[in-house]
């Protein structure tokens, strides 16, 4: 004859945190599998600006990233980048290095688009448009968000390649190019993916388009 | 459990620190000093043992923070000297401080390398001639910067007929520091090594003791033109510089 054992009350309660475990953890499963669940996106349309010319509208995977571009500190440099917005050669531009909460870096036009991605010479890409000078500011101040050409160990190599910093880097003033800032849209910068130890990303994060407001 | 994972965001954020300074000087293992300068300069500081150079034959170990702390005060004073207009033009930016620098197995005070615009200085240089030491890595950088100022066969011509300097610094045993009681165109023995270091150590003396170096020159014709010809290229560089 087999008895039937009644559960205590400590098994009925370790029997419902175990269901509710198991519910939360589907569930996050599911949320949180969207990087993108709690990153509010930016529509430019809602914004006024009051310098359009100078507005630029970089869309990533969590949404949009909007940039005001500073002509005043580098000139020669923020001519090179609209340029090469116009022509759509940042459109599928991977960011291929990403220091995590440090810094991510895109723009190499030739051998890191998403379409015709190069891992084995990914980074050293020209634009075909030759090297610029460096156009360097004490002024400038590498705070999060900040935006500036890449270059190689010489100053003067500045082509596409470009960064954006995640935190304040005081120690990049007057190293780096500044092309300017972005002023909403860093949460979506955030969720980039990043890498391990390579030097780049592998199956990387890429820019959908980026374009002039005007 | 916590601890670990203290010490493992520990290395993560060390990681990332030096990567961001890496980048600019190749230099790996730093953490910013001091970078709110009056002039500009960064002071950092070595958080690790390094070892970089083509051959990897430059060595330099991690600060102890006390020692730092205290030699940091005298290196600031020093290079407080300097404007940073100065410091701009002679590609000075950076200096690096660690304990115990060696390049290929020889002590030394500091290496400069002005591409990198990094002055790399050991704290634990020899006290009786720390301070000078500074000003003499500096000139290195200054003349690394400005070779047409700094012509050393011009300078060579400035010393007797029968002098010769040795081939380089480090292949003469004219090593000591000290400051010759006679000098006969010469303020140290390490003066004679090489054009370049001789200019360093008239620059340095310059820079620490004025007064008593041009009082010896006042005796000794070939001191006195060779602090007259740096006086003369400094003047080149930036007019307004004065020791």
């Amino acid at each position: 004859m087999i008895n039937k054992v009644k559960a205590s009350l400590s098994e009925k309660v370790l029997l419902i945190f175990l269901i509710l475990l198991i519910v939360v953890t589907f569930g996050s499963y599911f949320l949180l599998k969207d990087k993108c669940l709690f990153v509010k996106n930016v529509d430019p349309n809602k914004i006024s600006f009051t310098n359009t010319e100078n507005i630029a509208i970089m869309n990533v995977e969590c949404g949009n990233v909007i940039i005001e571009l500073d002509p005043i500190t580098s000139p020669n440099s923020v001519q090179r980048f609209k340029t090469l917005i116009k022509n759509g050669s940042y459109d599928g531009s991977t960011f291929y290095r990403v220091i995590k909460n440090t810094l991510i870096q895109a723009g190499d036009i030739e051998y890191g688009n998403i379409n015709d991605l190069n891992y084995t010479k990914i980074g050293t890409g020209k634009s075909g448009l030759g090297l610029l000078k460096s156009e360097l500011s004490d002024e400038f101040q590498f705070k999060k968000g900040s935006i500036a050409f890449a270059r190689k160990d010489d100053f003067d190599t500045e082509d596409s390649q470009f960064f954006i910093t995640l935190k304040d880097i005081p120690i990049y003033q007057g190293e780096y190019t500044p092309l300017g800032k972005v002023i909403y849209g860093m949460d979506a910068l955030e969720k980039i993916k990043s890498g391990n130890k390579s030097s780049y990303v592998l199956r990387p994060d890429y820019i959908n388009y980026l374009k002039l407001l005007d | 459990m916590r601890i670990l994972l203290i010490l493992i965001s520990i290395a993560f954020i060390t990681a990332v620190k030096a990567d961001e300074i890496y980048n600019l000087i190749k230099i790996p293992n730093l953490d910013i000093y001091k970078i709110e300068t009056k002039n500009k300069i960064r002071y950092l500081n070595t958080n690790n043992d390094f070892r970089i150079g083509l051959e990897k034959n430059i060595t330099c170990a991690r600060t102890n923070s006390t020692n730092l702390n205290n030699k940091f005060l005298l290196i600031e004073k020093n290079l407080n000297i300097y404007s940073s207009n100065f410091l701009k033009k002679n590609n000075i930016k950076y200096l690096v401080m660690c304990e115990n620098l060696f390049i290929s197995n020889i002590n030394t005070g500091g290496i400069p390398d002005t591409k990198k615009k990094t002055l790399i200085i050991d704290i634990n240089f020899n006290p009786k001639y720390f301070e000078r030491m500074i000003h003499h890595e500096i000139f290195h950088m200054i003349q690394n910067s400005n070779f047409k100022y700094f012509d050393e066969e011009k300078w060579s011509l400035l010393n007797k007929k029968e002098f010769k300097y040795a081939e380089c610094s480090t292949c003469s045993d004219r090593l000591n520091l000290d400051l010759y009681k006679k000098t006969e165109g010469f303020l140290t023995e390490y003066s004679k090594s090489i054009p370049s270091e001789d200019m360093a150590e008239v620059f340095s003396f310059l820079m620490t003791d004025k007064a008593l170096v041009e009082d010896k020159s006042n005796d000794d014709m070939i001191l006195k033109n060779k602090i007259n010809f740096i006086k003369s290229s400094l003047s080149k560089i930036d007019a307004s510089f004065k020791f």
